[in-house]
């Protein structure tokens, strides 16, 4: 049965932060330009944009299983937590450091802002994973 | 008691005192055996991968074409993930070692793991035949039973010693 959860309003700060982002992300894939579309573009973006594809299929999954496991299987919500951040951090290593010779992501307004901030999702995500697990390790 | 005596009951309570803080060391989680070979896969596992794609990028090894990894950036992003992959996997080890954060070391490994397969299918599909090149085929084929290795290893590991 569901329990009230005991967390720091920071922690739903960060969490709101997230969910904002992603769902901004979701919009602006959404809301491509035209001539970004053009099959003629170049391969870059191209493969840029199937990848993005799938890994927002990812996001979507992820946001909607994550609040199930916050409000029933607390237990394992910091191994979930934990997991998207590594997932997080390790896809914007990937895109700057990684794959930049291979993906090149489209010079439209609202997909520059979502890059940018993409530091902020991460560090939301690190407290939120901290609080998650030096939480549970005072309870025990 | 002469001089001799004395160093001798001396040398023996330093001795008696350094055995027990040697067994209290010694107090340490005895993994199972189970754990212990699953961890060896996944040591040979990760290291043969890492040294294979050396050999191959070094043209070491004979009668192998290796201008298909240089297409497209192929060569950087292995290059890097090899690299990665091998950090990772000295975090793996030393958090079995000192038996902390194992658990959280063996998730970031297995989503590490995920995300580098989707992005080669993604992004490699194209040249990448599984025909063309079994040498690497077979890690790329091999690779769901790496992750269900870590998967594994992360339940059956213990953190809480023996005597708790």
């Amino acid at each position: 049965m569901y329990r009230g959860i005991e967390l720091t309003i920071i922690f739903w700060v960060a969490m709101s932060i997230s969910y904002a982002f992603c769902f901004s992300a979701f919009y602006a894939y959404a809301t491509l330009p035209e001539h970004l579309l053009d099959p003629n573009n170049t391969a870059k973006i191209k493969a840029t944009l199937k990848l993005s594809t799938i890994r927002l299929v990812i996001v979507s999954l992820a946001l909607i299983a994550y609040p199930i496991i916050l409000l029933k299987y607390f237990k394992y919500a910091k191994y979930v937590t934990v997991a998207l951040t590594f997932w997080a951090t390790s896809i914007y290593i990937d895109d700057y450091f990684v794959l930049m010779g291979i993906v090149e992501y489209p010079d439209s307004g609202l997909i520059s802002l979502v890059q940018s901030s993409r530091p902020i999702i991460i560090l939301s995500l690190i407290w939120m994973s901290f609080e998650l697990t030096f939480r549970s390790q005072t309870e025990v | 008691m002469n001089e001799k005596d004395s160093k001798n009951l001396e040398f023996a309570t330093i001795f008696a005192n350094a055995s027990i803080s040697h067994s209290k060391s010694k107090d340490h989680i005895v993994q199972s055996s189970t754990f212990r070979l699953i961890l060896s896969f996944i040591n040979l596992y990760a290291l043969i991968s890492i040294a294979l794609f050396f050999l191959v990028k070094g043209n070491l090894v004979g009668g192998v074409n290796t201008n298909f990894i240089e297409q497209g950036g192929f060569l950087y992003v292995l290059n890097a993930r090899a690299i990665i992959l091998l950090l990772l996997l000295i975090f793996l080890n030393l958090s079995a070692y000192y038996n902390y954060g194992f658990k959280y070391a063996c998730l970031v490994l297995i989503v590490y793991m995920l995300n580098s397969a989707i992005d080669n299918a993604v992004l490699f599909s194209g040249f990448m035949h599984l025909t063309d090149r079994p040498y690497l085929s077979a890690f790329t084929i091999t690779r769901p039973l790496f992750i269900i290795s870590l998967f594994w290893i992360m339940i059956i590991h213990k953190y809480k010693f023996k005597s708790d």
